[in-house]
């Protein structure tokens, strides 16, 4: 069997929450060894946000947010707070390719583990930082959580309705961007170490990723001097293109035109032909101008069929076209599904269910979920006494005295 | 020097995606070489807003941001002599990236099998909406319908308006990232072992990654903690809320709550009953809301923005595109870049995704089309007298 794609790269990962986490997600799922150090005192968040009846017994091994964004990787418990768990952390960087974090701009370096300190552990390591703002300038202290990135980056300014306000993304946005930025960061900076030998200190300040996805907008502003305008579902030459409803409660099919013969064929298939021949409508620029007419067409033909009978007719007819699909749509649709895109997996503690696979496929390398996220400090024996090589009694020792442990104290996020 | 000093890149992509996930290659380091068609060239040039000078297809915004630091060669792929120039590009290549629609590659005579064999340690990532393979793999795509078939529309807009996309091409630029990382393991891999691969990355399922908690926590228990849109309040202490010259954005964790009362002025919501801890504050989210629109109404974003700033409280202001350019903290690490090109002129630029120390980026200005033709064309050995026959017969 080939060996996976990056099959022999350590990471210590002192990340969590999503964005970092995330990104050591995708990494792992390709084959790095990631191991995910944790608190004693200050678990994963995630780990907290299970959704679970709150007399469920160590339900921190059983969130599925956690659960999902940390399979494939190891777990162990180090208080980096304490001089021996940061000695011992340091022996293990010693042993990685690379250390990834997301605490606030000055936590790495108020702990005494900067990339300098790091650095003369292990020479060649790769250093990643995913503060919000930067590890620089007047707002890096400022609190980024995930909703603020797209405030910041510019996002939210341009998202909303027509003749609306800003729009709030439906989830927090930045972070997985960041996360998969941070993740072909790595990788990239791998290439790099390989050819000069060198390692380096990647910084990954959130909100300037998530600006370099709505680029054109800045290039745009340097033209013009103007803010752009919010334009709901359309799109800037196109039309029509937009978000219908579909028989059925709060079902919506998109649909978009992307020249004029998408037009023709949606006409065809609504029974219109003669829109085509409108003067409104025939052409790209007067379809443009008359929006609202041509909307209110589709929306009569849309609204008396199922979105997904709406999407086959669509589609066969060439009209990209696309049901808006929730997450209940997604657990059983049959193009995922048949796909593989759920993995049944079985964890110890938390029981068996479907999860998402990775999601980058390799027609000659296995990619897959190869074991489940860790239960709190599950390797702290693979750490400490395989790679560190300590004595059971000295890991005893190390959890008597708090610097480990094998379950978390969680009233940090309670 | 850049991390990918040496790695040639071919882009036959004609979108969002592909135009994303190579730019980032070229920008730091990697010889992307662009194929266009003759004449009209890549999609991308079509679209506005465009420079008030020159040629439109040389100064559409898209096309300058997404196209920095390529090459353009321009031939016809539906001749034969196309797909020789393509063949002979791609034997001196280590990636081939590619966003048309699926099957595209195969009728350009390169199908899976054949760049296998001809071209053992080639990376191809090819990137689509719904993937390769599957009973949607043939439905056409745009950025909209991505967008509504990987789960994040559905929780987007207003509870009784209809399901909004997010601004710009978000599904596009989350492909083309996520195409760029696996170019890059796919990279890596080869190296490695010597032998390349063909990645299949699609929107859909990248996108159905990243929902939060909405997705995984129903697969794990059928928990329907989150149907439907929730607008821009989802309560009192998460939301966007207007204020005197713009919109605050509050996002408050538990830990946060007390400096957002401070901030607020209301520290005695500290001690009431109502508000003292999560739980009650969430029984009384209605009248803690009400509290939170009065006091963002009296603000102006940027005073507010840096109160909160320096006493820690979670709030952010909405950027608009026009704040990006006087962002005391942009602007205080250099992050918009000037880039001069002969017809736009000189404009503004986002800086990098990230910064690598030792292996900075260094984007330069997009082609002109068809700016590299005779170079690459030279590099790949041909003679002039080739290169006028190509000419004449309108290959290139």
């Amino acid at each position: 069997m080939a060996r996976r794609p990056l099959e022999g790269i350590r990471i210590a990962d002192l990340s969590a929450v999503w964005a970092g986490p995330y990104a050591t997600r995708l990494l792992a799922d390709l084959g790095a060894e990631v191991i995910k150090i944790e608190s004693p005192n200050n678990p994963d968040l995630l780990r907290a946000l299970s959704l679970l009846p709150p007399d469920t017994e160590r339900a921190w091994n059983k969130s599925a947010y956690f659960n999902h964004n940390n399979r494939n990787k190891l777990g162990c418990a180090i208080d980096l707070g304490k001089p021996r768990g940061k000695a011992l952390f340091l022996e293990l960087v010693a042993k990685c390719d690379v250390v990834i974090e997301n605490y606030r701009a000055e936590v790495l370096d108020n702990l005494g583990l900067g990339y300098d300190v790091l650095r003369a552990v292990r020479p060649d390591v790769i250093l990643v930082s995913m503060p919000g703002h930067g590890k620089d300038g007047p707002e890096r202290d400022y609190v980024a959580y995930g909703t603020n990135v797209e405030q910041l980056a510019g996002l939210a300014s341009i998202s909303g309705y027509i003749g609306g306000g800003p729009q709030k993304t439906g989830i927090s946005f930045g972070d997985p961007v960041a996360g998969t930025a941070a993740a072909g960061a790595i990788v990239l900076a791998l290439l790099a170490r390989k050819r000069t030998g060198r390692g380096q200190y990647i910084e990954i300040a959130q909100r300037e990723t998530l600006t370099g996805l709505i680029g054109e907008y800045v290039v745009g502003y340097s033209m013009t001097g103007e803010n752009p305008e919010r334009i709901g579902n359309r799109h800037p030459a196109w039309a029509p293109h937009g978000c219908f409803p579909a028989k059925g409660d709060d079902a919506w099919i998109t649909l978009a035109c992307r020249d004029d013969a998408d037009f023709a064929a949606l006409c065809d298939v609504m029974q219109r032909p003669e829109l085509a021949n409108d003067l409104r409508f025939a052409a790209a620029d007067a379809r443009y101008q008359h929006p609202d007419e041509l909307d209110a067409v589709i929306g009569a033909w849309t609204s008396a069929r199922d979105r997904f009978e709406a999407f086959e007719l669509l589609t066969r007819a060439g009209v990209p076209a696309a049901p808006v699909l929730g997450y209940r749509d997604l657990y059983e649709n049959p193009h995922l599904r048949e796909r593989g895109f759920f993995e049944r997996v079985s964890h110890r503690e938390a029981g068996s269910w479907d999860m998402e696979r990775p999601v980058y496929r390799f027609a000659r390398r296995p990619t897959s979920i190869e074991r489940n996220a860790p239960c709190f400090g599950e390797h702290n024996d693979y750490v400490f006494r395989e790679l560190l090589g300590l004595s059971e009694s000295e890991v005893a020792a190390l959890e008597k005295e708090g610097i480990t442990a094998r379950t978390p104290n969680m009233a940090s996020h309670q | 020097m850049s991390a990918l000093d040496g790695t040639r890149i071919i882009d036959v992509s004609t979108g969002v995606a592909g135009g994303f996930c190579t730019k980032l290659l070229a920008d730091f380091g990697a010889d992307v070489i662009k194929v266009e068609p003759p004449r009209v060239g890549d999609g991308l040039r079509s679209l506005g807003p465009f420079a008030d000078r020159g040629s439109p297809a040389e100064t559409g915004a898209l096309h300058l941001y997404l196209n920095t630091s390529k090459r353009s060669i321009t031939f016809d792929l539906n001749t034969a002599s196309g797909r020789l120039l393509l063949a002979r590009l791609l034997s001196g290549a280590d990636a081939l990236v590619d966003d048309r629609p699926v099957g595209t590659l195969e009728n350009d005579g390169f199908d899976g099998e054949r760049l296998a064999g001809e071209f053992p340690k080639l990376v191809v990532t090819q990137l689509s909406a719904f993937g390769q393979t599957g009973p949607y793999a043939s439905a056409p795509w745009t950025n909209l319908t991505s967008f509504a078939a990987g789960g994040q529309m559905a929780a987007t807009g207003d509870p009784d308006r209809e399901p909004l996309k997010n601004g710009g091409f978000q599904a596009d630029y989350q492909l083309g990232l996520n195409g760029f990382t696996a170019t890059l393991a796919g990279l890596w891999a080869a190296g490695e072992s010597g032998t390349g691969d063909a990645i299949d990355v699609a929107a859909m399922e990248c996108m159905a990654s990243t929902l939060e908690i909405m997705l995984n926590t129903y697969c794990y228990a059928q928990i329907d903690y989150w149907s439907g849109r929730k607008g821009n309040v989802l309560s009192a202490v998460l939301g966007l809320f207007p204020c005197e010259d713009g919109y605050l954005g509050v996002h408050a964790m538990p830990r946060n709550f007390p400096a957002l009362a401070r901030l607020m002025d209301a520290e005695w919501m500290l001690e009431d009953e109502r508000f003292r801890d999560s739980a009650s504050r969430l029984a009384n989210d209605d009248e803690l809301r009400a509290m939170v629109y009065a006091w963002a109404s009296q603000q102006e974003k940027k005073v507010a923005y840096q109160r909160a700033g320096e006493t820690r409280a979670p709030i952010a202001y909405v950027h608009e595109v026009a704040d990006l350019f006087t962002s005391p903290q942009l602007q205080a690490r250099n992050y918009l870049q000037q880039i001069d090109h002969p017809l736009a002129g000189t404009l503004t630029y986002p800086g990098p995704l990230f910064r690598m120390t030792g292996t900075p980026s260094a984007p330069r200005r997009a082609p002109l089309l068809g700016e590299h033709t005779e170079e690459v064309l030279a590099e790949l050995g041909l003679q002039p007298r080739d290169v006028d026959v190509l000419r004449g017969t309108g290959v290139i």
